[in-house]
Formats: structure tokens, sequence, C-alpha cells
């Protein structure tokens, strides 16, 4: 526990020191840190309760549109309306894992595919609510305590906020019961219930949790773009690369999800400006290898191995 | 004497086969009641019913006269069930110590009393010295007293046990022995399958013998080690 909020101080720490460092560099870093934040949201469910998720993206959209729509169609303040896509994505969350976690296996994975497509053809068909294909711009924002959310440097201190936030709750969840009623339901479902814990329940609050929080990011990802379509929030490829960044980086680990993040959004916007059109390449590349030799990603291995080592340790003295 | 576990009329059919079949029994707190008969009798299918694992055909369970019948397993052990599995199935994922605090999280909420909790009953069971290590590296014996204690950490009032001394050695089996026979001192109706002679005659108050599905001999265990048709059923099918 010591450790894990020394880890993020440190985090804070580096945070409060990048714009001073770097100003030039904001917006690949709000790219980052919004990656750190919805990878570690996924890996709630995902990875400390075993149900990979492909459709988190849907989140990101709920979050990005009720804050554009809230903001720009009813004047509400957006902090309410990202409030509201929350309550909505949890909502969402509860009723989809409801109805498919009943389903074993890969089914769960691929039914949330299909709930992404739902919302994109919803965002698409119902244009009198959210400009159809064509999307929504955020032309005027308000500005709560003086707080001029355009400016890049104002959206960077929200988005580390955010990544702060989820890891934080990441934090205080992986030492208590629920923390390890998840752990406990990902290992064997069975052998969870004989120590009387309901598996159904623990993963809908597992993905209403999860689900929300992707949306609060996505809420400051519809303001840092301030054009919305259907397209890119309900993206697919977003899915994935939400999923991948914390599986790279290390499902079920504290900052896993963080440290893959930093290596493939950060080395992605490395290649695509180094090596332009073999990146995709190299970066396909670089995940077979961390596959290939760290199953377990990147920080799940560091730790198994601590682990070990510690124990060994203590045994031969 | 209340009765801390009842079963009546159990039957429980997988497709055409029935596993159990019309299966009686009663278990009073302190008790040890053992569950014998050869592989295939319907021992686990028996324990999975009584916990809430399979679904009965027909037939009812209650706990301290409460009927269980319908609850789901993990009800069942907010109840008071506490299993083993007769494949030990630790969260291979986690340590020792992480392991049985799954299990103590549910009547200790907070961490510190669940730990303290996880700690004690590693120690009851001889793994005080192991909690720090992946349980994925244990080996059988540790294993068998690992899904002990995650039992055990949940505060059961009735415990079954499916084979938790098979693959014992001599030493280790009389620890289990002089160990579950501690529990029962304590007042927790023990339900245990045993293939283990020694352990089912020194521990047993009452045996009950299946065999197809079908309950074919209870009594004391001596008088039940001598009935033929429990001779001949394990003669007959082994
Ligand atoms: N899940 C299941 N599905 C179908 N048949 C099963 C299942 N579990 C057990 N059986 C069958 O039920 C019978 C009893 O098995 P089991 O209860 O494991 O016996 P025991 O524990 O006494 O060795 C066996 O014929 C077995 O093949
Ligand atoms: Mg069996």
């Amino acid at each position: 526990m010591r450790t894990h909020l020394l880890g993020l101080a440190a985090f804070v720490a580096l945070g409060l020191a990048y714009p001073v460092l770097f100003p030039s560099a904001l917006t690949i870093a709000i790219t980052i840190l919004l990656f750190v934040g919805w990878a570690t949201a996924w890996d709630v469910l995902g990875g400390w309760a075993g149900q990979v998720s492909l459709g988190h993206a849907a989140f990101v959209g709920l979050g990005a549109y009720f804050v554009a729509i809230g903001v720009t169609e009813y004047g509400l303040a957006p902090w309410w309306s990202a409030l509201l896509g929350m309550a909505v994505a949890a909502a969402l969350a509860f009723a989809w894992g409801w109805l498919t976690f009943g389903l074993r296996g890969p089914y769960f994975t691929l039914s949330t595919i299909a709930f992404a497509e739902i919302l994109r053809l919803v965002a698409i068909n119902e244009g009198w609510l959210t400009g159809g294909a064509t999307g929504v711009f955020i032309m005027t924002l308000p500005e709560p305590f003086g707080l001029d959310l355009f400016d890049r440097q104002t959206q960077y201190w929200l988005a580390l906020g955010f990544a702060v936030l989820v890891i934080g709750i990441v934090v205080a969840l992986s030492r208590g019961r629920f923390g390890y009623a998840l752990r406990a339901v990902r290992e064997d479902e069975d052998a969870a219930m004989a120590a009387g814990i309901d598996p159904k329940r623990t993963k809908l609050k597992a993905f209403m949790l999860s689900g929300a929080l992707t949306a609060l990011g996505g809420g400051l990802y519809g303001i840092v773009l301030s054009f919305l379509e259907p397209h890119v929030m309900f993206y697919l490829l977003l899915s994935v690369q939400i999923a991948l960044t914390a599986i790279i980086g290390g499902r079920g680990t504290i900052w896993g999800p963080a440290a893959g993040a930093m290596v493939l959004i950060g080395s992605g916007e490395v290649f695509r400006t180094t090596f332009a059109e073999a990146n995709l390449l190299i970066y396909g590349v670089l995940i077979l290898v961390i596959v290939l030799f760290a199953p377990r990603g990147l920080v799940g291995e560091a730790t198994r191995r601590a682990i070990r080592r510690r124990y060994a340790k203590r045994a031969q003295s | 004497m209340p009765s801390a576990l009842r079963a009546e009329g159990l039957t429980v059919r997988f497709g055409g086969n029935v596993a159990v079949s019309d299966v009686s029994l009663a278990l009073a707190p302190g008790e040890i009641l053992g569950l014998i008969g050869p592989n295939g009798a319907g021992k686990t299918t028996l324990f999975n019913a009584l916990t809430g694992y399979v679904t009965p055909e027909s037939g009812r369970v209650s706990l301290f006269d409460r009927d269980i019948t319908r609850l789901a397993p993990h009800e069942r052990a907010r109840a008071g069930c506490g299993r083993t599995f007769q494949t030990e199935r630790p969260f291979e994922e986690l340590t020792v110590l992480e392991n049985v605090l799954v299990a103590a999280f549910l009547h200790e909420p907070r961490r510190s009393g669940a730990e303290r909790l996880a700690r004690e009953t590693l120690e009851q069971v001889g793994l005080g010295d192991r909690a720090d290590q992946p349980a994925g590296d244990l080996n059988l014996a540790r294993r068998r007293r690992l899904e002990l204690a995650k039992a055990l950490a949940t505060r059961p009032r009735v415990i079954f046990l499916d084979e938790v001394m098979a693959g014992l050695n001599p030493p280790a089996l009389r620890e289990m022995i002089a160990f579950v026979s501690e529990l029962s001192r304590k007042g927790l109706a023990v339900l245990m399958v045993e293939h283990i002679m020694e352990a089912i005659v020194e521990l047993s108050d009452h045996v009950i013998v299946m065999a197809s599905g079908a309950k074919i001999a209870e009594g004391a265990p001596e008088a039940v080690m001598r009935d033929e048709r429990v001779i001949e059923a394990y003669l007959g099918t082994d």
C-alpha cells in the first residue's frame, strides 16, 4: 500500500513537472494521460475481474457526447454533463452485463463489440440529438472558476487529475474486500462462490465502475477534440487500443495499464513521426515482442518475479 | 438435538444418468458424518447438491432448520456452509495469504480484521510460514491444507470435506485426522468424503455408504464395514 501511494506521489510529481519541462508537447501528454485513465479503468473489469471488453469506446463516446450535447444544447455545466454521462454509462454497463455475464469465455468479449456498435448506430441515426454522421462541434464552453477549457494547459491538468483519480481508486480497492472479490472471480468462479462471493454481482459492479470512469475521460476527450463524430468516438480501434494498452502493461496490476499507455501511446507517436509509413509494422513488432516475452504484461512479469524473489529470500533466512 | 444439516430425498440426474438417488441424511453440531463408496458412487455430486453447485431434481436441504434448497452456492456459504473441492482449486495468481483473505472477508469486511483472521487460520492449518508464497507453487499436501484454511476462514457451521486426506503421507495424514477431530470438538458439524478407512473409522460418529447414487448402508463405522452389501459394493465395482 505504502509503495503504491509513493508511486502515486511520484506520478503526480512527474505530472506537475512535465508542462514546465515540455510546454510545447502538451497534446501528446494529454493523450497519454487519457489512455492511462482509460486503460486503468478498463482493467478494473478486464484485468481485476478478468472480463475482457472490446467495447470501451462506447463509454468514451457516451461521455464525450453527454458533455458536448449537455453543454451546447441544454446549457448544462460541463461537470454536470460529465456526471450525467457517467451515470448513464454505469446504467448501460449494468444492463449489458446483466444480459451477457451469463456467457462464459469469449462470448462476453464479442458482445461488447456489438454494444459499442449499437451506440455508434444510435449516434448516427438519432441526428436530431447527436448531429448524426456529421457530428457535433463544441464551439463555446462556459468558463467555470475562470478556467478556459479550450486551453491546452487547462486540459492537461484535467487529464492529469483524471488519470490520478482512476489510479487512486484502483489503489484503494486493490487491498480491500472488493478488490479481492474481483480477483477471486477472475481466477475461479466456483471457488469464489465457496467464499460467499456473488460472481455476477461482483462483475456488474466492476463493469459499472469501469464504464463510468471511462466515460469521465470521454467527456474530457470530447472537450479536447471539440469535434465529435460517431466514427471516431465509438471506433472499434479505440476499444482495441484501450484493451491492448492494459494487456501489454499488465492486466490486474495497479501500474500496468499506466505503463502500457506510456510505452504504447508514447512510442506510437515517436514511430509515427520518425518511421512514417513503417510505423504500424514496428508498432506491431513491439507488441509481439512484449506478448512473447512478457505474457503477463510488463508490470505483471515484474511483480510476479518480485513476489517469488521476496518469498525465496525470506524462506532462506 | 437440533440438526445442523438435513437433507431429505435428494435426487440428482445428469441427462439419463441418476447420480444421486433419493438420499436423506442428518447431521448434528459437533458430529462427524463419513460418506464412503466406490468411485462414481455420487459422493461429490451429493456434496454439490448440498452446497448448491448442482440443482437437485427433487428433495430438500436445510441448515439449522432454515430451508436452503433454493439458495445459490454463495448464499449457502454466507449461511454457514464451508466446503473444499476434491481437486483443490487455489486462486493460483494470489499468494497463500491472499487466498485465505478472500474467504476471511466474508465475515470481516475490514482489511485489518480479515488479515488477522486469515493469518490465524493459516497458523491453525500449519501454513503460517507460507503466507507470502504464490499459491500455485504449493505441493499437494499444502494445497489440501490451503483448501481447508479457505473453508474455515468463512467461519462455517457445517464443513464439507471432499477427500482432503487422499495422497497424504502417514505423518501428514495423522495431522489431518487430529485436525478434523479438533474441529468437531469445537462444535463444527463435519461431513466428509474419504477413501482412507483409517480416517473414516477413527473420526466418524456415523457413516453413510453410497453405491450407484443410492444410500446402501449406514450406521456406526465398525458395523458398516462388516456389512455384506458394503463389501460387495466395493468388490463388485472395482
Ligand atoms: N457434471 C456432471 N455431468 C454429468 N455427469 C456427471 C457430472 N458430475 C458427475 N457425473 C457423474 O455422476 C456420477 C457420480 O459422480 P461423482 O459424484 O463424482 O462420484 P464420486 O464422487 O462418488 O466418485 C458419475 O457417473 C459421474 O460420471
Ligand atoms: Mg468424488
